[in-house]
């Protein structure tokens, strides 16, 4: 304990003021910033399980790209007599019957014919049996 | 034949005993009475008071027996008071029995532990204008973070000659927790304001509570590397109870290193107390200077939770910032009481663990802060 000096002038000869004010400060930020780091650390932690549906980390996939099929003059004219029988069908119809009416027409090649209309998706499966004409693939490819 | 006799009861305790080794017997049986029959921390109360006992026993100088002779088995069990080893071990022993969970579920708490911390500061400047050195002040004003360890620690580094009357002040006061803190929390609460309910915490996983030993002791000890050695033994402690595989290491610190320690500090702290050397005007000073700090700790913990509430949209129970000073977990206990008291539904524990757990990183913060400004 020291005799001589008390009260505000000891504080201020020892620099009291100063201590306390940066002291507490110190104090208040290590624990600010700690507060913060820990409020972060399980929103890191979800980003991290997560990553994989993040578009940042997650591996780009070859795109594939379907070849631009190109149609022969002789194609494109089955195609269109093709589509003149289908048109002939109900919206859903059966593929023997369309290629049956096409034997019955004279088409040349049909069965090549009905193949590409197939690949080419002028011609699409309806998942219940029957399939139907894309309208929109026919006018890309054909028209 | 007489003269042996006479020499005899010239060296017996009886013939030494002087009226303050009386006294410090009788303070030692009060902390032996509070401890067994009162149950206030029992574990502290007990060894310190038994160590009184031991510290008082009048003895005849150059025997070696007496703690502040160099060559006595108690003075080299002191040696872990007066070098800093024993508060960092009884960290890592807190560490490795903690769970963090509830400051993880709401860290916002953890500024409750930092207001509470200003109680070490004004009490630094009190004990400076009562005439204390500097370094002195330092030492009792770590008394408000209401951590023995943590006063304990500083004192040995900054006045060594304080270390009996801070450690015995540190612990009387942590012990007396549940008679000191109500009336301030009544005081500076109103009864709307202690019945507010808190929010349920959201779950915290364990790989989080993994993670906070290692964020909280990289970041405070970067801020203020004087904390190292508590911080650090207290997050290591953490770590290895959260990391499950080192479980066998968090069993040892938690009970067989953490007990034999207190067993330890508090028998020597006790037997430091001679009569002689403790019943001085300086320790009254200092008995009176914590009983200050550790009620201006309670007092800026509510009053920065009701400052907070101005700005929180879900409002918390102002009573928790008692619990920033540390004492865990009494003084969240003593929220949980003064809470049910208004409404026994209410629920606060759980809750006031939060400030009070950060209320322990903040004084170790604190102490290694003054620690570096006097070094």
């Amino acid at each position: 304990m020291e005799a001589n000096v008390y009260g505000l002038n000891a504080i201020n000869a020892h620099n009291g003021w100063a201590i306390s004010v940066v002291g507490v400060t110190i104090v208040f930020t290590g624990l600010v910033m700690l507060s913060m780091a820990i409020a972060q650390i399980h929103k890191l932690l979800d980003l991290w399980e997560h990553r994989n549906e993040l578009s940042l980390f997650r591996k780009k996939e070859p795109v594939m790209t379907q070849p631009q099929v190109q149609l022969t003059p002789g194609q494109k004219e089955s195609a269109r007599q093709f589509k003149l029988l289908a048109e002939t069908l109900n919206e859903h119809f059966s593929l023997p019957r369309l290629l049956s009416l096409a034997r019955v027409s004279g088409i040349d090649h049909p069965h090549t014919t009905l193949a590409i209309l197939l690949e080419t998706n002028i011609i699409v499966d309806d998942t219940q049996g029957y399939h139907i004409w894309d309208i929109s693939q026919f006018k890309t490819l054909v028209s | 034949m007489e003269h042996l006799f006479v020499d005899f009861f010239q060296n017996t305790g009886f013939y030494l005993c002087d009226y303050r080794n009386i006294v410090m017997i009788l303070v030692g049986m009060t902390f032996i009475y509070l401890g067994i029959a009162k149950h206030y921390e029992p574990l502290l109360l007990v060894p310190i008071g038994f160590g009184m006992l031991m510290g008082n026993i009048p003895v005849f100088q150059g025997l070696g027996l007496g703690i502040y002779e160099d060559n006595s088995v108690l003075h080299y069990l002191y040696f872990g008071v007066t070098q800093g080893i024993y508060p960092p071990l009884i960290f890592l022993g807190i560490g490795a029995m903690t769970d963090f969970s509830t400051l993880l579920a709401r860290p916002v708490l953890m500024l409750l532990g930092a207001a509470a911390q200003a109680g070490i500061f004004i009490t630094f400047l009190g004990a400076l204008a009562l005439g204390f050195a500097p370094n002195e002040a330092a030492s009792i004003g770590i008394i408000g973070g209401a951590d023995g360890p943590t006063a304990i620690f500083l004192t040995a580094k900054l006045a060594p000659t304080l270390i009996g009357p801070i450690a015995v002040a540190a612990y009387s006061y942590m012990a007396l927790v549940p008679v000191i803190q109500p009336p301030i929390m009544k005081l500076l609460t109103t009864r709307k304001e202690r019945l507010i309910r808190m929010e349920e915490p959201r779950e915290v996983s364990k790989r989080e509570k993994m993670l906070f030993p290692i964020v909280a002791f990289l970041l405070c000890c970067f801020l203020a590397p004087a904390a190292l050695p508590l911080l650090g033994m207290l997050c290591f402690g953490n770590l290895l109870k959260e990391a499950v595989v080192t479980e066998r290491l968090a069993v040892a610190a938690r009970n067989a290193i953490i007990d034999s320690v207190t067993i330890l500090l508090g028998v020597t702290v006790g037997a430091s107390t001679q009569g002689n050397v403790f019943l001085t005007s300086q320790s009254v000073g200092i008995f009176v200077l914590g009983a200050l700090s550790f009620c201006v700790a309670t007092a800026c913990g509510l009053l920065f939770a009701k400052f907070m509430n101005l700005f929180l949209k879900s409002k918390i129970n102002p009573l928790l910032g008692a619990a920033g000073v540390s004492a865990v977990p009494d003084s969240a206990r003593v929220v949980q009481i003064v809470g049910q008291k208004e409404d026994p539904t209410n629920f606060l524990l759980m809750h006031a663990m939060a400030p009070n757990i950060s209320g322990v990183i903040g004084s170790a913060v604190a102490a290694g802060v003054l620690w570096s400004f006097m070094s």
